[in-house]
């Protein structure tokens, strides 16, 4: 899961952006308007945290620009307005939630996730395929019950193949869900982390559909 | 307020008194003038035939040749000097220096009686030997008279007579004081039509001044945004000072409010900041921070919104619609609470409206709304209407089917600062921020049982009853 921050404080952002890479995602971050929404405009995101009071563009303004360009991406707005008035145009403009500083880390990962899952179309933090469970929450899985240890970028992975189990996802796509901005792109290792994964979770799990990308398998449900 | 007014008066009252403060001397000073003009032709008249009897007298007295006594030759013609006592009396006869005459001759009507005139105008007839002089003296049947007298030398006497004719004065003091009365009841008639006049004058002159006043409550009162109407040209400065000032007060507000917020941002920020990097360590240090920045954001929650209540219900001549109001509450908390597919019912008259700020309104009625969608089971009912018997101002009740409350807790929520759900952070102030706003909105809160189950609490604001 890819997630953008566009918060101008430094050392929120920096907290937030430790945090979240904790909890397994690939984060990008922005520290201004302009930038915040140019790579929500460009970037799959499976999330973003916005903050609203924002140099350059307003987080109102950017939230409006990407909800009347058809960006579905679910938004949190965390901000320092607790007013409902603020809350209320928050939501207007497209906001899926909406959090207020101070806030804890906790408040804001399990939101996350929920808005996440949502999005995805599950109703829980945990997924389970067969014997193979992924633990959002916790950012690990279990294979029959029993915890497999994962890279970071290997969890990724798996966790955005089991959010959309069934499907099957480009390279590209992968790329870009689980790698930051800033992290050097070369579609070769997908591979090798798809073939790492495979060793820890099962061969038959993942399935490469030639040309098109990778697939994961749901052994419960015949024809996948 | 009250007190100046009583000090200062009315303007009305002022203007009328400064008039009266010319016109009633001015009417006293012209009936005293009419009531001595009167006074001075009324004893004209009066002392024309005296004067006329003395000059007969004169003429008719001559000195007896044998013992040089004064006879009559002819008397005057009028008949009541021959009628006793009729009130018409002349006398011939020497002056004693008390004033007593001794009549030499005298009209029948007399009746052998004789005057007493006061001294000071017996010495005044002696020394004006030939003038005649007015004086006064009681009669013989005790009647005031007025007289006219004239000390004569006749030829071959060597002591002078005085020739005095008097007549009874009631009927010309009668005369006079019947004036006096007519005048001064005239006067008064005067006086009190020219206040009339004047008052009716001043409220006409002062109109506009009226009006104005009218519009100034209109603005107060949120029915119009500003002073409208033209104006005469003395008063239309005051109009249009007034409406740089309510627009002012305005800006003031939403300076206030802006600045308000944007200290909130600037604290909260580096705030959020202390508890992320103290949460989950388990130093003293970190449990400490977390301690101190805790406290420090309550506080910081606290006094914003204390500071925000204060600019509050201060704002003049502003509306808002409930319906909207609550319409964008709905679907702001249905997206909130979308995971518990609450049934929100509003039934609230489509014309009614809130006087004050919209973000006051959505602040008080989204505390409720939200602290109803937390706490209940299947969903929340929110009714708005005027309320007639209580002078008309806004109700507006939301109700939940959750667990409520003891009534011995509904004081205590009520109360500022005091956390109603401990148990989700950042949320404990909504009722006591509603009750701090209602009361800064001259309204109220209050909670009760709801007939759903659960609480009810009750808005009261002020409203604006007719339609945009």
């Amino acid at each position: 899961m890819r997630i953008l921050i566009v918060e101008d404080d430094p050392d929120l952002s920096r907290q937030l952006s430790t945090a979240l890479k904790d909890a397994g995602y690939a984060v990008d971050m922005a520290n201004d308007g302009e930038e915040g929404h140019f790579l929500g405009d460009t970037e799959p995101y499976d999330a973003v945290v916005l903050d609203l009071g924002l140099p350059v563009i307003d987080g109102i303004s950017i939230l409006q620009k990407w909800r009347s360009d058809g960006k579905k991406f679910p938004v949190i707005i965390l901000t320092a307005r607790d007013q409902w008035s603020e809350k209320v145009s928050g939501f207007d403009a497209g906001a899926d939630d909406y959090l207020t500083k101070p806030f804890h880390t906790e408040e804001l990962l399990a939101r996350l996730r929920a808005l996440v899952r949502r999005a995805a179309g599950h109703t829980t933090d945990t997924i389970d395929i067969g014997d193979l469970m992924v633990d959002n929450r916790s950012a690990r899985a279990f294979v029959e019950g029993m915890p497999i240890k994962l890279t970071s970028h290997e969890f990724r992975l798996l966790a955005y193949m089991a959010m959309h189990v069934g499907r099957v996802i480009s390279r590209t796509e992968l790329v870009e869900h689980i790698y930051d901005q800033d992290f050097d792109r070369d579609s070769n290792t997908i591979e090798v982390f798809v073939g790492r994964l495979r060793r820890k979770i099962g061969v038959d799990r993942i399935e490469t559909v030639r040309g098109l990308g990778y697939r994961l398998l749901d052994p419960s449900k015949d024809g996948n | 307020m009250k007190d100046r007014a009583v000090k200062n008066g009315s303007l009305v009252w002022r203007l009328v008194r400064s008039a009266a403060l010319w016109a009633v001397p001015a009417l006293l000073v012209t009936a005293l003038s009419l009531i001595l003009f009167y006074r001075a032709s009324t004893y004209r008249i009066f002392d024309d035939p005296l004067i006329n009897t003395i000059s007969s007298l004169i003429a008719y007295v001559e000195t007896d040749a044998g013992d040089g006594k004064l006879v009559l030759t002819s008397e005057p013609i009028d008949p009541s000097y021959q009628r006793a006592l009729s009130g018409r009396y002349w006398l011939i006869g020497k002056l004693q220096e008390n004033g007593q005459l001794e009549p030499i001759i005298s009209s029948p009507s007399l009746y052998g009686a004789t005057l007493v005139l006061p001294k000071a105008d017996a010495a005044k007839i002696k020394n004006q030997s030939g003038a005649v002089v007015h004086s006064i003296a009681l009669g013989p049947d005790k009647e005031p008279l007025r007289l006219a007298a004239q000390s004569v030398i006749f030829p071959d006497t060597d002591s002078p007579v005085v020739i005095v004719v008097a007549a009874d004065r009631r009927s010309a003091a009668k005369a006079m004081r019947q004036f006096s009365y007519l005048a001064f009841g005239l006067m008064t008639i005067i006086a009190l039509g020219l206040s009339a006049a004047i008052f009716m004058q001043v409220r006409l002159g002062l109109r506009p001044l009226f009006d104005l006043r009218d519009k100034v409550a209109d603005v107060r009162q949120g029915r119009k945004s500003s002073v409208e109407g033209a104006y005469p040209k003395e008063i239309k400065p005051l109009a249009d000072e007034l409406n740089i000032l309510i627009g002012h007060n305005k800006e003031v507000v939403d300076y206030a409010r802006t600045h308000v917020g944007n200290l909130a941002h600037a604290l909260k920020t580096p705030l959020a900041v202390l508890v992320n990097e103290a949460d989950n360590k388990n130093t003293k240090f970190a449990k400490l921070v977390m301690r101190q920045t805790e406290e420090m954001s309550r506080q910081v929650d606290h006094h914003l919104r204390r500071a925000r209540a204060a600019v509050r219900g201060q704002s003049i001549g502003v509306k808002t619609s409930v319906t909207d109001t609550v319409t964008s509450l709905t679907r702001t908390l249905e997206r909130i609470y979308r995971d518990k597919d609450l049934d929100i019912q509003i039934m609230i008259p489509e014309n009614l409206l809130f006087r004050g700020e919209k973000r006051d309104l959505e602040e008080m009625v989204g505390n409720l709304m939200d602290n109803a969608c937390k706490w209940t089971q299947t969903g929340i009912h929110i009714r708005a209407e005027l309320d007639q018997v209580r002078d008309g101002r806004l109700r507006l009740s939301v109700d939940d089917d959750g667990p409520g409350l003891g009534e011995d807790e509904y004081e205590k929520v009520l109360k500022r600062g005091l956390r109603l759900d401990e148990a989700t952070p950042g949320s404990g102030f909504g009722l006591s921020i509603v009750n701090d706003l209602a009361t800064a909105y001259k309204g109220s809160l209050h909670l009760e049982k709801s007939s759903h189950g659960g609480l009810r609490a009750v808005l009261i604001l002020p409203s604006i009853s007719d339609v945009l």
